[in-house]
C-alpha cells in the first residue's frame, strides 16, 4: 500500500495530497538501474539539470544525451525518468536569456512529436546551456547535419530478420494472383515508370507495357491505377492511383479510359466506382493546378464518389488542436465540446466512413479505383483500412504488418516528409499525422472488434512510438527507390525483427479466428473514441488501464486457451464419433492454474 | 377491480411489429392484464414478443382513416383505415406497430395507456408472477441488518444493533433494525430522530475493518433558521467519535444550498455546535436536474440523423456526465478520509434517500473488496437501497421517454448503475459482476416480474406483504443457472481500494446501456460470449 498514489479529488482538505503521483510519469520506468544502452548507442554528454515537470513541478537530476536518445532521472525519493528517442523530437528552443529573471527561466524547450513537450531549466552562468543545445540540435537532426539517422548506426541483433516479413511476389499468390485477369509486371523494376512506386505491380491482363506507360503520362507523378487487392469470391479489385491530369482545359486520355475499362470488365463490374478521397471543391480546385477527377463524359461506365476527406494541412492543424487540450494540462471544464472542436474524431470518422463505402462495394462484387490527388495519403488510407475490414489476414500480427510494408511503405506513403526524420525545418508543410491518423482508425476497429484482431493496442504504441524513434529502419524514407539507393534493408534492422522474436506481449489473448468475416466497424461519432491511452498517456492523472495486471491475465488467458485448443485437437484426433461436444469432455487438467497470479497492484 | 375493464380489445390478427435487430413481422398481438404478446405462429408456439406493460413508458398513436369501404361477408368496415402505435419502453427500447382498423388501434393504444400506470402496488406483475421454478416458500432477501452485524465481529465492541425502529415509528423509511454506536441509547436516538428530517438520525453503513473507522449517513438536520440544536443528536455523533480528534461530515449539497435549507426547516451542523467535525460541500444534483439530463441524453442517443450532428456537444449539453464524475468524485472523497486519513464520515444530503446512498454505496465499493463480488454487491444494494428506503416506486415511476408531467421521479439508481459500470472499466478485473447484471438491474428497477424493486421502503413492503406475495429478484439471479451470465469472466479479487479516475477522459458514456438497441452492441454481446466461453470453459471458473 506505500506506494499506492491516490488521486486528489477535486481540493481536499487532507495533506499531501498529490506528492506521490511522481514515478508514474514515464512508461519506460528504470528505477536505478543505469541506462542500459542500446548496441551502437553512445553516449554524448551529461549533465545537472532542472526538469520542468508540468504535473510535478521543477524536478533536480542528471540528463544523459546519446546518439539515440535523451534520458533524464531526478534526483530524491521519488524519481521521475524520461527516456525520449531523440527521433521523437521536432524542435529545440532556448528559453530565456543570460539576464532572464525569475527562477529557472533559462533554459530550453524541446517540442515532441508524440504529443508531448519538456522544458529544461539551467544555471545561468557561463552559457551553461550552450553545449547541450548544439548537441541535441546536431543528433536530433542528424540529416540536417550531414550525419547519419541512428537506424545506420544500431547493431541491434534479432532472432528474426523483419525484413522478410514481406514479399511482394508471395503477398499476391497469397491473394490467388495473377489470374486470367491479372498479370504482375516488371514494367517499374528500375523505377523507370514511376519513381515512388514498388517494383512489382500488378495490372490487367490485357494492358501492355506501352499501355502502362501511356497512362503513367496522364497520372500525376506517374501514380497509374494498379492493384491493390482482389477478392478471391467474386474478382472484384481495389485499384489505386493518383489523381488524373485534366487540367482547366478538361483533357481527355483515350489511353487512360480504355485503362480503367479494362479494369471494369475484369470481373464484368457494371460501373466501376471511382472513390475520390477529396471533398469535391478540392478536386475541382486541383484542376488549375493540372490535376484533377475523372469527369462523367469521359468515363462512361464509372461512377465517381467524393469522400469528403481533406488534406494534410487540415488533419496537421486538427492535431495540434488536439495537442492543445491535452497538453500538458488537460481542458476539463468543457472537454467534450472543446474535444469536438478540434474536429480529430470528425476525420477519423470520415477516414473509416469512406474505407467502409470502399469495402462495402468490394465485397458486394464491384471494383473500385481510390486515389486522392497524388494518391499516397488519403488514399493508403483508404486501401489499406478497406482490405483490413475484408481480409482477415491482415489482422493477424504478421499479416498486419504485410499490409503496412505493401500499402504503406512499398507504395510510397512519404514518412520522411510526413514525419520528418532527422529534419531540423519542423514547420515544414509537409509534416502530417496521416499515418497516426490511420493507426488511430484501426485501434477504433479493434474497441469495435475486440476479438477480430490477433494484436494488441501494444503493437500500435509501439509502431507508433518507432514512427519517430528512427531506431529502426522499417519507417525511413519516402519511397522504394531511395530506400535502395541507402541501402536501407541491409543497412539497418526492421522494426519487425523486433516484434516478431517476442510476439507475446503484442497478442491478443481474446483473437478468435473467423477468416471469412468482413468487418463494417460502425463509423457514428457516437462510437468513436478519442484514443486517450495514447494521446494523453504521458498525464499521469489519467489511468493507464491498469496496464500490468491486465496483461498478466490475459496471457494467462493466452495460454490457457492454447492448451484447451490442443487438447481440443486431441480430442478431435483420438475421438472417431466427431459429435462429442466440447462441454461434455471434462477438463480436470485445467485445475485453476489461475491462482498464480500476481495481485493486481495498486492503481497507477 | 378487473384487469379486462381496460382489454376492450385483447386480440388483433395481421399486425405488423417493428423492433430493433429484427425484420418487421406479422402475426397476431395481445393485450393480457400485465404483458403486450405477438405471436407470428409460425411453427414453434412462443412468442416472438412478451412485453411487461409496466415497462411501457409511453405510447404515441396515430391513425390514418383512409376511405374506401369494401364489404367482406356481410360485415361492412372501412379497410384502409390502420393505425400506428409506437411505444417507448422503460429500457429505452422503441417498438412500432401498424394495427390494422382504426378502432382496434385505440382499443389497444387505451388499454396499454391504462395498465402500464397501474397506481396500486399489489396489482401490479410481481404478485401474480408464478412461475413454477420459484416457490413463495423460497428465502426472501439475501440478508438482514441482524445477520450483518453477526458478521461483522469486529464492531460489536463499540457498536450495537437497536430495535428502536422495530414498529417503524422512530423512522418510517429505515428497516426495522439499525446499527448504532454502543453508548447511544434507544431514548437518545428517538430524540435524535425528531431532529433529523423524516427520522432520519445517523446510523452505520460501512464498518472499515483495516482501520475501525466509519461511514455513517443520515438526513439533513432540522436546525431552522433560528438554528435549533438537540443535544442527543450533537451526543450521538460525539459518540461516534469515540476519541479520535477528527471526522468529516460530506453534505452533498453546495454550501449556499445547505444555508437555504434553513429556511425549509432543514440545515447543516454548524460548526461550534459540532466542533470536532468537519463539514464538506459537494454539490450533487438530485431530482427533476437528474431527471432532465437523461431526458436529454437519451433524446441525443436516440437521434439518429447521420450528419455531422454535433454529437459531443449534445452529450456533454445533457451533463450526464458530469453528474458521474460528481458522485464517483464525491465518493472517491469519502474513501480518501476513510481510508487515507483514517477518519470517519457522515454522508448526508437533504432527505438522505438519494444521493447520500449514492455516495455511501460507491465509497464502499471503492473500499470493500467484499462488495464488488456478485453476492456482495446485490448484499449492498438490498442493504444501502431497499433496506436503506431508496423511494424506488416514486423514483422509478417513469424513464426518459413519459409524456406525463414529472412528479417525484429522478434516475439515482441508474446513475449508480453507471458509476459502478465506469469503475468496471476502469478496472476490468476488480469486479465480479459483469455489465450484463447492471444492464438487467437497470431495467428491473423501472419494470419487473420481481418484488425487490416495489415500494419506497420496509414498511410499504411489509404492509403490502411483499415478501410474503412476491419473489426476490436477487436470491434468484445468485441461482447457478443465472449467476454465470452475470459474472465478469475476468475477474480476479483485489483486497486494495479501486481509486477511480475522475477525469472527464477517463469517463465515458455506457454505450452498453444508452446505445443498446443500436447495431453495434448486439455485436458487443456476441463479444462478451465469445471471450466468457474463451475464459469459463478453459478455466473452470462460473
Amino acid at each position: 500500500m506505500a506506494s499506492a498514489s491516490i488521486p486528489a479529488y477535486n481540493s481536499i482538505p487532507l495533506e499531501n495530497s498529490s506528492s506521490q503521483n511522481a514515478s508514474n510519469e514515464s512508461l519506460k520506468m528504470e528505477p536505478l538501474a543505469d541506462v542500459a544502452l542500446l548496441p551502437g548507442e553512445e553516449r554524448v554528454i551529461d549533465k545537472d539539470i532542472i526538469y520542468i515537470c508540468p504535473f510535478n513541478g521543477a524536478l533536480k537530476g542528471k540528463v544523459f544525451i546519446t546518439n539515440f536518445r535523451l534520458y533524464f532521472k531526478s534526483d530524491g525519493d521519488h524519481v521521475v525518468v524520461l527516456d525520449v528517442p531523440l527521433g521523437a523530437i521536432s524542435r529545440v528552443e532556448k528559453m530565456g536569456g543570460a539576464s532572464s529573471r525569475g527562477e529557472n527561466s533559462y533554459g530550453l524547450d524541446i517540442t515532441c512529436k508524440d504529443m508531448r513537450n519538456l522544458r529544461f531549466a539551467l544555471k545561468q552562468e557561463g552559457h551553461s546551456r550552450r553545449d547541450i543545445f548544439e548537441i541535441l540540435f546536431r543528433y536530433a537532426f542528424p540529416l540536417s547535419h550531414g550525419l547519419p539517422l541512428f537506424a545506420y548506426l544500431s547493431q541491434e541483433k534479432f532472432d528474426e530478420n523483419g525484413w522478410h516479413v514481406y514479399k511482394p511476389m508471395e503477398e499476391y499468390r497469397r491473394q490467388g494472383l495473377p489470374t486470367d485477369k491479372w498479370r504482375i509486371s516488371f514494367i517499374n523494376e528500375d523505377y523507370k515508370l514511376c519513381d515512388t512506386y514498388p517494383t512489382i505491380l500488378v495490372v490487367p491482363f490485357k494492358a501492355t507495357e506501352d499501355d502502362l506507360q501511356k497512362v503513367a503520362t496522364f497520372r500525376s507523378r506517374c501514380r497509374i491505377p494498379v492493384l491493390s487487392w482482389i477478392n478471391k469470391e467474386n474478382q472484384a479489385v481495389i485499384v489505386r492511383c493518383s489523381q488524373p491530369l485534366v487540367g482547366m482545359s478538361g483533357k481527355r486520355n483515350k489511353d487512360d479510359e480504355r485503362y480503367l475499362e479494362m479494369i471494369r470488365e475484369a470481373n464484368g463490374t457494371t460501373k466501376l466506382t471511382i472513390f475520390d478521397a477529396r471533398p469535391n471543391v478540392n478536386a475541382v480546385a486541383n484542376k488549375a493546378t493540372g490535376g484533377g477527377y475523372e469527369g462523367d463524359d469521359a468515363y462512361q461506365n464509372a461512377e465517381l464518389v467524393f469522400l469528403d476527406i481533406h488534406n494534410i494541412h487540415v488533419m496537421r492543424e486538427s492535431l495540434k488542436k488536439l495537442k492543445d487540450i491535452v497538453y500538458p494540462n488537460v481542458e476539463e471544464a468543457h472537454w467534450l465540446s472543446s474535444l469536438e472542436s478540434t474536429h480529430w474524431l470528425e476525420h477519423i470518422k470520415l477516414v473509416l466512413s469512406g474505407a467502409i463505402q470502399v469495402a462495402d462495394k468490394v465485397s458486394s462484387g464491384n471494383s473500385v479505383v481510390v486515389h486522392c490527388s497524388d494518391g499516397w495519403d488519403r488514399t493508403a488510407q483508404l486501401t489499406s483500412l478497406a482490405m483490413l475490414m475484408l481480409d482477415s489476414h491482415y489482422r493477424t500480427l504478421r499479416g498486419f504488418q504485410v499490409l503496412l510494408e505493401k500499402e504503406w511503405i512499398g507504395f510510397g506513403h512519404k514518412f520522411a516528409s510526413r514525419i520528418g526524420h532527422g529534419d531540423k525545418n519542423h514547420a515544414d508543410q509537409d509534416r502530417s499525422p496521416i499515418f497516426l491518423q490511420f493507426i488511430d482508425c484501426v485501434w477504433q476497429m479493434t474497441k469495435q472488434f475486440p476479438t477480430a484482431f490477433e494484436f494488441n493496442e501494444r503493437l500500435l504504441m509501439v509502431i507508433l512510438d518507432h514512427l519517430y524513434s528512427c531506431r529502426f529502419g522499417t519507417f525511413l524514407y519516402n519511397c522504394e527507390n531511395v530506400r535502395d539507393n541507402n541501402l536501407l534493408r541491409t543497412k539497418t534492422v526492421s522494426l519487425w525483427s523486433l516484434v516478431n522474436s517476442d510476439t507475446s506481449s503484442f497478442i491478443n489473448p481474446f483473437y478468435t479466428e473467423e477468416s471469412s468475416r468482413v468487418l463494417y466497424p460502425v463509423a457514428s461519432m457516437r462510437h468513436l473514441e478519442l484514443w486517450v491511452t495514447y494521446y494523453i498517456r504521458w498525464n499521469p492523472r489519467i489511468r493507464q488501464q491498469q496496464q500490468s495486471p491486465v496483461e498478466q491475465r490475459y496471457r494467462e488467458l493466452l495460454a490457457l486457451r492454447d492448451q484447451y485448443l490442443k487438447k481440443l485437437q486431441e480430442l478431435q484426433l483420438s475421438d472417431s464419433s466427431p459429435s462429442t461436444h466440447l462441454s461434455n469432455s471434462s477438463t480436470p487438467s485445467a485445475a485453476s492454474p489461475t491462482q498464480h497470479i500476481t495481485r493486481l497492484q495498486t492503481p497507477f | 377491480m378487473e384487469f379486462s375493464e381496460h382489454i376492450k380489445t385483447a386480440n388483433v390478427d395481421d399486425v405488423v411489429l417493428k423492433q430493433p435487430f429484427h425484420a418487421p413481422m406479422k402475426g397476431t398481438l395481445c393485450v393480457t392484464g400485465h404483458h403486450l404478446l405477438f405471436s407470428d405462429r409460425s411453427g414453434d408456439s412462443s412468442w416472438q414478443l412478451l412485453l411487461l406493460l409496466r415497462n411501457i413508458d409511453a405510447i404515441e398513436k396515430s391513425v390514418e382513416n383512409l376511405l374506401g369501404y369494401s364489404s367482406t361477408g356481410s360485415n361492412i368496415r372501412p379497410v384502409g383505415s390502420s393505425g400506428t402505435i409506437t411505444i417507448k419502453c422503460k429500457d429505452l427500447c422503441i417498438l412500432q406497430l401498424d394495427i390494422p382498423g382504426m378502432e382496434e388501434c385505440l382499443n389497444v393504444a387505451r388499454s396499454i395507456e391504462a395498465l402500464s400506470s397501474l397506481d396500486n402496488v399489489t396489482e401490479m406483475y410481481p404478485y401474480f408472477y408464478r412461475p413454477s421454478w420459484l416457490s413463495l416458500d423460497d428465502q426472501w432477501g439475501l440478508s438482514t441488518l441482524e445477520k450483518h452485524y453477526d458478521q461483522l465481529g469486529a464492531l460489536q465492541v463499540k457498536w450495537r444493533l437497536s430495535n428502536a425502529n422495530s414498529d417503524f415509528s422512530v423512522c418510517p423509511s429505515y428497516p426495522p433494525a439499525v446499527i448504532v454506536p454502543q453508548s447511544v441509547d434507544d431514548q437518545m436516538l428517538v430524540k435524535a430522530a425528531r431532529f433529523r428530517q423524516g427520522g432520519r438520525f445517523p446510523v452505520l453503513s460501512y464498518y472499515h475493518q483495516k482501520n475501525g473507522m466509519v461511514i455513517l449517513r443520515s438526513s439533513q438536520p432540522l436546525t431552522g433558521a433560528n438554528r435549533k440544536r438537540c443535544k442527543e443528536d450533537e451526543l450521538f455523533l460525539q459518540a461516534v467519535m469515540d476519541g479520535s480528534e477528527r471526522a468529516y461530515i460530506i453534505d452533498t449539497r453546495s454550501a449556499q444550498q445547505a444555508q437555504q435549507a434553513r429556511m425549509t426547516g432543514g440545515g447543516f451542523e454548524s460548526k461550534s455546535c459540532y466542533n470536532s467535525w468537519k463539514r464538506l460541500h459537494r454539490h450533487m444534483e438530485r431530482g427533476k436536474v437528474l431527471q432532465e439530463s437523461l431526458i436529454k441524453l437519451v433524446e441525443a442517443c436516440g437521434d439518429q440523423s447521420h450528419s455531422m450532428d454535433r454529437w459531443l456537444s449534445k452529450l456533454e449539453n445533457s451533463k450526464w456526465l458530469s453528474h458521474v464524475h460528481s458522485a464517483l468524485s464525491t465518493a472517491g472523497l469519502v474513501a480518501e478520509c476513510v481510508e487515507r486519513d483514517g477518519h470517519s464520515v457522515l454522508v448526508h444530503g437533504s432527505e438522505g434517500t438519494d444521493t447520500t446512498l449514492l455516495v455511501c454505496t460507491l465509497a464502499q465499493l471503492i473500499l470493500d473488496p467484499e462488495s464488488r463480488t456478485l453476492k456482495g454487491f446485490l448484499s449492498l444494494l438490498e442493504r444501502e437501497w431497499v433496506q436503506a428506503g431508496h423511494p424506488f416506486q416514486l423514483r422509478c415511476a417513469h424513464s426518459a421517454y413519459s409524456h406525463t408531467r414529472l412528479r417525484q421521479e429522478a434516475p439515482v439508481f441508474l446513475l449508480l448503475l453507471d458509476c459502478v459500470w465506469q469503475l468496471g472499466r476502469q478496472f476490468p478485473l476488480a469486479l465480479e459482476l459483469g455489465e450484463p447484471l447492471l444492464l438487467r438491474l437497470a431495467r428491473e428497477a423501472y419494470a419487473s416480474d420481481f418484488g425487490t424493486f416495489l415500494c419506497n421502503n420496509e414498511q410499504e413492503r411489509c404492509v403490502l406483504e411483499v415478501k410474503d406475495r412476491t419473489h426476490c429478484l436477487f436470491q434468484f439471479l445468485l441461482r447457478s443457472s443465472e449467476r454465470e451470465h452475470y459474472v465478469n469472466p475476468l475477474y480476479e479479487p483485489t483486497d486494495l481500494a479501486i481509486w477511480p479516475s475522475v477525469q472527464p477522459q477517463s469517463l465515458h458514456l455506457w454505450t452498453g446501456l444508452f446505445l443498446r438497441w443500436s447495431d453495434h452492441t448486439q455485436t458487443m454481446e456476441e463479444v462478451r460470449e465469445e471471450i466468457w466461453s474463451i475464459v469459463t470453459q478453459h478455466c473452470g471458473r462460473g
